[in-house]
């Protein structure tokens, strides 16, 4: 699977909505689904997907999908 | 003497509106134009902004009974409480309208009951007995249950009245509720709006503001985990509390060792709605050495270990009034000599409390307190069929299932929907048969057992 694929597909699975929902602008809090409780169901999942280990700060950084990317380039994935 | 009152009397109790930045008294705070002089049921669905923390102290001070209850509730589960109860106003920022009543605020809504409610003088305020549910099962309190258990908090806690306090837990949960009455007759400040810990806003605002402590359920503490709290430099930071069920062993090690090597200080405490919130404390210096402890009683609270069932019994001035499922149940008020937690507890020879088990069919799934018969009904009900729940290790709730037309995934989506709570806190396991005890009872702990394997 292509990674934004990939990405796509963890939001999908850790928030539990539509992939037609995900895009640059999701932002944390702004859907119900990606609460507290779920954001920490998608780091667990990015982690595992992208076989990352995400640092403590960028937990709370993780704010945006587009942003999710920025992390997951910074750790070595390519987009 | 009254809870409003007393905080009134306090000069320094402000809160700060984190949005707007303003701060204000309790005498600035906006007042409420009710429909009618007399007393009234208001339901009150709540989130903790201002709005909604203002609009709770003006109602604690009014004359009228509330009932506290989360503003993202599914509008199914509001529709069937207020079917139950009639309230006569009802405060939902979530609504822009609600059928048959009348908008007299900007969210406040009222009617004149066709019910005449019968509300006992001892009564002020319902609490669910859970958060996410919508059970009718609501939880008397009276005015004196909430000020001595404030007041046994304010106690033992180190408040003091230049705190600055986040409300980072719903004020219609019974921890999040103690947090906003023992700090303010304590005269501390309380900041409405607060971000959650997840939030980057959150520990931004924890610089701006200078957070004297903050207050988790054990999800909460994980997710701190998750994010370094124990590296992190908060040097306002003086004590943080934690409760609403068991938080691992591992993690009470860890925090209390940062405590002390950061000269904090880590409450471990356990409560319950029905005890209006808090039973008992650990006190910080003996956390290490009796890890795993809920601690001693809270000044006006004893315990006592049933010597049959070895259930933990409770009583003290914060024992509830009973339970209301009905309208009519508002008309009583009733405290049990003991309240029985539902836990099963063994107390050491130095007085140290430890919980052992569970005897009451409940599970928590990410603090929330989930009634697993309430759930079994409900769910068997809207799939026309019968289903078996279970609760395995505070995590998960397992639903057994013994026909295939029903999809797994329609249930956990419905239920996630419903419950709002995250669709992997729920399981499907299809079985042959359910097992039954001698008794012809479903038996829990065989289906417990085989969702282990």
């Amino acid at each position: 699977m292509e990674n934004n694929q990939k990405l796509v597909h963890a939001f999908h699975e850790a928030l539990g909505i539509d992939s037609n929902l995900i895009k640059d602008n999701l932002t944390y809090q702004s859907i119900p689904e990606w609460d507290s409780i779920s954001h920490m169901i998608l780091i667990s999942q990015l982690e595992e997907d992208f076989n990352v280990s995400i640092e403590t700060d960028d937990v709370i950084d993780l704010s945006s999908f587009k942003k999710a990317r920025e992390i997951l380039i910074k750790l070595g994935i390519n987009f | 003497m009254g809870l409003i009152k007393r905080i009134k009397e306090i000069e320094s109790f402000q809160i700060i509106d984190e949005v707007s930045g303003k701060r204000y008294k309790f005498n600035d705070l906006p007042e409420v134009s009710w429909a009618s002089e007399s007393q009234g049921l208001v339901f009150c669905y709540l989130d903790n902004s201002f709005e909604s923390i203002s609009f709770l102290l003006k109602a604690l001070e009014s004359r009228h009974v509330l009932v506290l209850l989360s503003k993202t509730l599914s509008n199914n589960f509001k529709d069937a409480l207020e079917g139950i109860y009639f309230p006569n106003y009802i405060f939902d920022a979530s609504r822009s309208e609600i059928s048959t009543y009348t908008k007299i605020g900007s969210v406040l809504y009222y009617k004149i009951s066709v019910k005449q409610h019968v509300l006992h003088s001892d009564l002020k305020v319902l609490l669910s007995t859970s958060g996410t549910t919508g059970s009718p099962k609501l939880v008397k309190l009276s005015e004196r249950n909430l000020l001595t258990n404030a007041e046994a908090i304010a106690a033992y806690l180190p408040i003091s009245n230049t705190d600055i306090v986040p409300l980072n837990l719903p004020v219609h949960y019974s921890y999040g509720l103690s947090v906003l009455t023992s700090n303010a007759i304590s005269g501390a400040t309380v900041c409405a709006g607060s971000l959650d810990v997840m939030s980057k806003g959150f520990w931004e605002n924890f610089q701006k503001y200078q957070y004297a402590t903050i207050a988790g359920v054990p999800y909460v503490y994980e997710m701190l985990d998750r994010i370094g709290f124990t590296k992190m430099d908060l040097p306002s930071l003086r004590y943080f509390t934690q409760a609403g069920g068991k938080l691992r062993d591992d993690l009470v090690k860890k925090y209390g060792t940062y405590a002390i090597e950061k000269d904090k200080l880590f409450y471990v405490m356990y409560g319950q709605t029905e005890a209006t919130a808090r039973m008992s404390y650990l006190d910080p210096s003996a956390l290490l050495t009796h890890i795993g402890s809920i601690g001693k009683a809270i000044s006006g609270g004893r315990f006592k270990v049933h010597p049959e069932t070895s259930e933990l019994l409770y009583e003290g001035p914060n024992v509830f009034g009973g339970y209301a499922e009905t309208l009519e149940d508002l008309g009583s008020f009733e405290a049990p000599d003991f309240l029985n937690t539902g836990d099963l507890a063994i107390i050491d020879e130095n007085g140290f409390i430890f919980i052992t088990g569970r005897s009451k069919r409940i599970a928590k799934v990410f603090g929330n307190r989930i009634n697993l018969d309430e759930l079994e009904s409900y769910v068997s009900q809207h799939f026309s069929d019968y289903f078996a729940c279970v609760g395995w290790q505070d995590k998960t709730i397992v639903i057994f299932s013994t026909n295939d037309h029903c999809q797994p995934k329609d249930i956990i989506d419905w239920l996630s929907k419903e419950y709002k709570l995250h669709p992997s806190s729920f399981k499907v396991m299809s079985i042959q048969s359910f097992p039954l005890t001698a008794n012809g009872k479903i038996d829990y702990s065989t289906l417990t057992r085989a969702y282990d394997n």
